[in-house]
């Protein structure tokens, strides 16, 4: 059962035979093969960190462009907010300014309603006066000059008035 | 029926040689050349199929030989590797019936372990140079004695470890199958899975004493 014979030596080189057919066909491409896949996972590897730089160094740019952006908005709704508040002032300074134009506009008008009120007024009470004097008198003498003569007494009688004796 | 370790003896050129072992040893090349073959008809870099069986075998050797012996460990590292899969091999071939394992026979196991010896102490003299035959006398002479009576012990220990187991196994398969009636096989069939297991830790501890005796004489001293 256990006896050794010239099979040990034959073992021996039927081994060396396997390793060396092994080592040829097997080994060595298998090696090459799992050097290339290393090169390839240490140059992918390489490369997602490279895109993860670069992504984290663009994410930054678009943070930043956001933030100046948002800023910008910030300033313009702050301008636009400004010139919407001076264009109502402005705009309430010049209703004021029409209101205060027409007021005056109205006062003058009175002013000068009144004036020509007054002057028909006198021109009325002229007429009257001359034809109360022209019953009294009983004739009409020159219309003209009645015209006259009682304008002038009015205006004697306004000027009196207006000198100083208020009624 | 089959008998245990008689084998058909033939005498070629006055040297004897046991055919059964050859022919199995034949057997177990072809199967693991044929693997290798299927592993590596089309290489991809992304693996699939044999090849990544190849390749788990491979990787996981090469790298507790790299563990072991640093960068020197890339000249034994194919002969480790072929070593591994032929043994894995022989052992699980005796399982099949009408087969036998190589490993089976102590020609086979004292062959491959007096081969690693053998290189031990070239290579060991050839990276060393003085310093390994000195480190036979360490750390006194007279302890060359207990050296060498080590030194010996190494390829007789790793032969008869793996003849031992292998040959325990193929017995006692024999013999549960004369005890056991046919119609109750779960002992054979525990026994066969245990076989397995057992030619795998074989085959892997051959290959682990194999490397750390190569080891010892290839890797760099840093004193």
């Amino acid at each position: 059962m256990v006896d050794i014979n010239m099979t040990l030596v034959a073992q021996i080189f039927n081994f060396l035979i396997l390793a060396a057919i092994l080592t040829k066909f097997a080994y060595k491409p298998l090696m090459k093969v799992l050097k290339e896949r290393e090169d390839q996972i240490a140059k992918s590897i390489e490369s997602a960190e490279a895109d993860e730089l670069k992504a984290q160094e663009l994410l930054k740019e678009y943070h930043d462009q956001l933030a100046t952006a948002r800023i910008q908005a910030q300033e313009i709704v702050d301008k636009a907010i400004k010139r919407a508040q001076e264009e109502r002032e402005a705009h309430i300074n010049e209703t004021k300014r029409e209101i205060d134009q027409m007021r005056k506009a109205a006062q003058a008008e009175i002013v000068h309603e009144r004036e020509r009120a007054v002057a028909q007024l006198k021109g009325e009470v002229v007429a009257l006066s001359m034809a109360a004097a022209t019953k009294i008198i009983g004739s009409n003498i020159d219309t003209e000059a009645n015209d006259r003569l009682i304008g002038e007494f009015i205006d004697k009688l306004d000027k009196d008035k207006m000198g100083g004796l208020p009624c | 029926m089959h008998e245990i370790g008689v084998r058909h003896v033939a005498q070629i050129a006055g040297f004897s040689f046991n055919m059964d072992t050859l022919y199995m040893t034949w057997l177990a090349m072809a199967i693991v050349i044929l693997i290798a073959i299927l592993a590596t008809r089309s290489l991809h870099v992304i693996p699939k199929g044999w090849q990544n069986v190849l390749e788990i075998i491979i990787t996981g050797l090469q790298s507790q030989i790299n563990a072991t012996m640093g960068e020197r460990g890339k000249l034994v590292a194919p002969l480790l590797i072929s070593l591994f899969m032929f043994i894995l091999t022989s052992n699980w071939l005796g399982m099949i019936p009408t087969l036998s394992s190589p490993t089976s026979d102590l020609n086979t196991t004292l062959g491959l372990a007096l081969m690693i010896v053998c290189m031990v102490h070239v290579l060991g003299l050839y990276f060393k140079g003085f310093s390994y035959i000195k480190h036979f006398f360490q750390p006194f002479a007279p302890f060359v004695i207990i050296n060498l009576i080590e030194e010996l012990a190494k390829p007789i220990t790793l032969a008869f470890r793996l003849f031992g187991n292998i040959l325990a196994g193929e017995i006692l398969i024999i013999i549960l199958l004369m005890l056991v009636p046919i119609w109750m096989p779960i002992p054979s069939v525990v026994w066969l899975a245990f076989s397995l297991f057992v030619g795998g830790v074989q085959a892997f501890i051959f290959t682990m004493l194999s490397m750390a005796y190569l080891a010892s004489a290839v890797k760099q001293d840093n004193h």
